[in-house]
């Protein structure tokens, strides 16, 4: 065993650290009061290009996928950021969370095509991945955006909502089924480039918190799509197909999600305990005790966050470990949020305190990426056999 | 950052548990009635090389450090914490006599113990007196013991070893009766041994901490892993009851607060291992386990309903040991204080923009 921080991660971790402090949180916070995400054309986003962030990590000439950093790197700097502001984290420019995706069943033309645009970026440049729909959010089985052949094209309808990024993405990968009635097995995921006819009805929601990036509802009315827009292509076999890679990317995608909830958990408990120190009321056994439980809480989410992203690196299943993570980091950063509130008492009721902010951001942590509960049924079929 | 288990702690663990299965498992009620587990299994325990996991090479010790013993105490309190705390006679003793002093210290706690008849040494999170001449005298209404060969004290900053004028009066303890139980007097006693140095006493106490908490993680995996293969086989209403979410999600829990508490006695002792302070940690580590066993206890029995509450099944057995397991190494309040003030003095807690190395 080993805990600790490898030097090169450390050092990422310092560098996400300073640009946290100098422009991360100042952005989130101006998102915040401003109540809508930060716009395309903000500073913060060309700033963000110009310091290297927006980038993939495919290189092009490359026979295989080479990721920057393993998974546990990637969990530091995730919590690292969210410490910092989870919102303006996600608003960042880049391929986000389809890239995994791509990077792992895109064909060599896919990923070039995709994917190069982010090599070298002239501008800040977004994807997206759309699965959630209104009828179907944890449940991604549920699907009904349906995806049909005729002629060269694919025609797609349906209706997605609460996509990270929708109206800015410079392509969308949409998840959709061929047949409803095959369930999972029929669904795939296909490139949708901004501006394609059918794809519209974009409308940016007003959310509670995390309001630095845009969750956009979207429609698709016969929207038509080149056949070579399907993910990995016709030839790719059935088992590696839609459903499946969608999975794998939430399964890689769950323990970082817990650890930016304990990133953003690692940012009350220092607002609390700064708070406690400033007006002496760590010397109070009773707020002491909380904090400790809070300090406590945080430092095992964050270990089994590790554990769960640790165990992607050695390529090992890891469907309880990563349902654990996304549940307990959730749990505890709510938590967090919710005792600072206490700690700062009426400081915290002005509205415009990062604790106040903070205890409004957390919430979402326990729906996005499948719900507490959900993740609690994934653990329950891995332990008792709970059936579907 | 490496969750792994290296080969040399593999064959450690996979040694402890088979031990455990074939020597403890199944005699837990036998060992509980007796009070004690026997010479023949003292010999067995020693003679496979568990009983010296942290004593010094050159007192023919395999040397190891916390996370080895953590992990060794894990499996074999899940088949017997009782007889696991009988088997290690010198216990939590150890840390103050290596950390104060180092081998010499343990081999005369070694020989203190030594005898045909097993003989226990027993550690007490106590203040000392600064006076070092002052008799000491001590209640002590419950340590898991009968023979007491030295009682060592162990304060903030100092330690003492005592060997004569020990009185104990045995008891029908509420748990872990398979090492004995007894209450215990000093009266006017004289320190054999005594020690200054608050490093030292911080990590000796660091130490025991984990030892407790890591002998909890066995009974917490024992009654998590029973509960769930019973609501597995159980039927109520026409299904598994394991399959009645009120029940799965019960479950759920109960395996997510022995993991977190796991991962914690894991860091803290390697944190220990490396050298560092982790006086944090490990009280924050005793912490967690004490709170997960307040209710995956009780959990346990609840799960297998009017069957939990009969001695048929271990569960109610766990239940008891892992509160009485609480009370040891100083228990909650002592774990509470000495992370609390760690809080209000130190770094924040989850820091990490602070090499690992260079923290104090």
């Amino acid at each position: 065993m080993d805990f600790s921080i490898h030097p090169e991660t450390q050092e990422a971790v310092e560098a996400v650290r300073d640009w946290g402090h100098e422009a991360m949180r100042p952005a989130g916070l101006e998102a915040d009061r401003l109540g809508s995400p930060l716009p395309v054309d903000h500073p913060y986003f060309q700033r963000s290009l110009e310091r290297g962030d927006g980038r993939t990590s495919w290189c092009p000439g490359e026979s295989s996928p080479v990721r920057r950093g393993a998974a546990v790197h990637a969990m530091w700097l995730a919590e690292e950021g969210a410490y910092w502001d989870r919102g303006v984290m996600v608003a960042n420019p880049g391929p986000g969370l389809p890239e995994a995706s791509v990077l792992a069943r895109g064909t060599e033309e896919q990923k070039e095509k995709y994917l190069g645009p982010f090599v070298d970026p002239d501008r800040p440049r977004w994807a997206c991945f759309a699965m959630t729909e209104p009828s179907a959010g944890s449940d991604a089985a549920a699907i009904q955006t349906t995806a049909q052949k005729d002629g060269d094209a694919w025609v797609l309808n349906g209706a997605k909502c609460f996509i990270g990024g929708a109206s800015r993405s410079d392509w969308l990968l949409v998840q959709a089924t061929l047949d409803i009635r095959q369930g999972r097995n029929a669904q795939r995921s296909f490139f949708v480039e901004q501006g394609t006819p059918g794809l519209g009805n974009f409308k940016i929601e007003k959310k509670m918190g995390l309001k630095a990036y845009e969750s956009t509802s979207f429609t698709l009315q016969s929207c038509r799509i080149p056949l070579e827009n399907l993910l990995g292509g016709e030839s790719q076999p059935k088992s590696q197909a839609g459903f499946k890679t969608a999975m794998q990317t939430f399964n890689a995608g769950r323990p970082i999600i817990g650890a930016m909830a304990v990133g953003m958990g690692r940012a009350a408990l220092d607002e609390s305990l700064h708070f406690a120190k400033e007006t002496g009321l760590i010397k109070r056994e009773r707020i002491r005790d909380r904090i400790e439980c809070m300090s406590r809480k945080l430092r095992s989410a964050r270990l089994i966050c590790l554990r769960a992203c640790w165990l992607v690196d050695q390529k090992r299943p890891n469907v309880m470990e990563a349902s654990m993570a996304k549940a307990l980091g959730a749990q505890v950063s709510q938590q967090a949020a919710g005792l600072g509130l206490e700690i700062l008492g009426q400081v915290a009721g002005t509205g415009d305190h990062l604790i106040e902010k903070l205890y409004r951001d957390t919430k979402a942590m326990d729906i996005v990426e499948g719900t507490g509960q959900i993740q609690r049924v994934i653990m329950a079929r891995q332990l008792v056999g709970l059936p579907r | 950052m490496d969750f792994g288990i290296e080969d040399e702690l593999h064959l450690l663990v996979e040694t402890a548990a088979l031990f455990g299965a074939q020597q403890l498992a199944g005699q837990e009620r036998m060992h509980e009635q007796q009070r004690s587990i026997g010479n023949a299994l003292h010999r067995a325990y020693a003679e496979i090389g568990l009983a010296d996991l942290e004593t010094p090479e050159s007192l023919d010790g395999a040397a190891l450090g916390s996370l080895a013993k953590c992990i060794v105490n894990e499996e074999l309190a899940a088949c017997d914490v009782g007889a696991a705390i009988a088997l290690d006679r010198l216990g939590p003793t150890l840390y103050p006599a290596l950390e104060f002093e180092g081998a010499a210290a343990v081999a005369r706690l070694q020989a203190l113990c030594d005898g045909p008849a097993p003989r226990r040494a027993i550690l007490i999170h106590e203040e000392i007196d600064r006076d070092p001449g002052k008799p000491i005298s001590l209640w002590v209404d419950w340590v898991p013991a009968d023979e007491i060969a030295g009682v060592m004290l162990l304060g903030p900053t100092r330690a003492c070893l005592v060997t004569e004028g020990i009185e104990t009066r045995p008891l029908h303890a509420s748990g872990l009766r398979a090492s004995g139980g007894c209450s215990l007097h000093l009266a006017s006693a004289t320190a054999a041994e005594q020690w200054t140095g608050p490093d030292a006493a911080s990590r000796a106490h660091a130490r025991a901490r984990l030892w407790v908490a890591s002998m909890m993680l066995g009974v917490l995996r024992a009654t998590c892993e029973f509960s769930r293969l019973y609501a597995g086989q159980r039927e109520a209403f026409g299904k598994p009851i394991a399959h009645h979410q009120g029940l799965a999600f019960l479950i759920v829990e109960m395996n997510m607060a022995l993991e977190a508490a796991r991962l914690l006695v894991h860091e803290a002792a390697w944190r220990l291992d490396q050298g560092e302070d982790a006086t944090l940690e490990s009280a924050s580590a005793l912490v967690e386990c004490i709170e997960a066993a307040r209710w995956v206890g009780p959990s346990g029995v609840q799960i297998l309903g009017g069957h939990g509450f009969m001695a048929d099944y271990p569960v109610e057995k766990h239940m008891r040991e892992l509160r009485t397991l609480g009370l040891m190494g100083g228990g909650l309040d002592a774990a509470l204080e000495t992370a609390g003030r760690q809080l209000e003095t130190g770094v924040p807690p989850l820091n990490i923009t602070t090499p690992v190395g260079e923290r104090k």
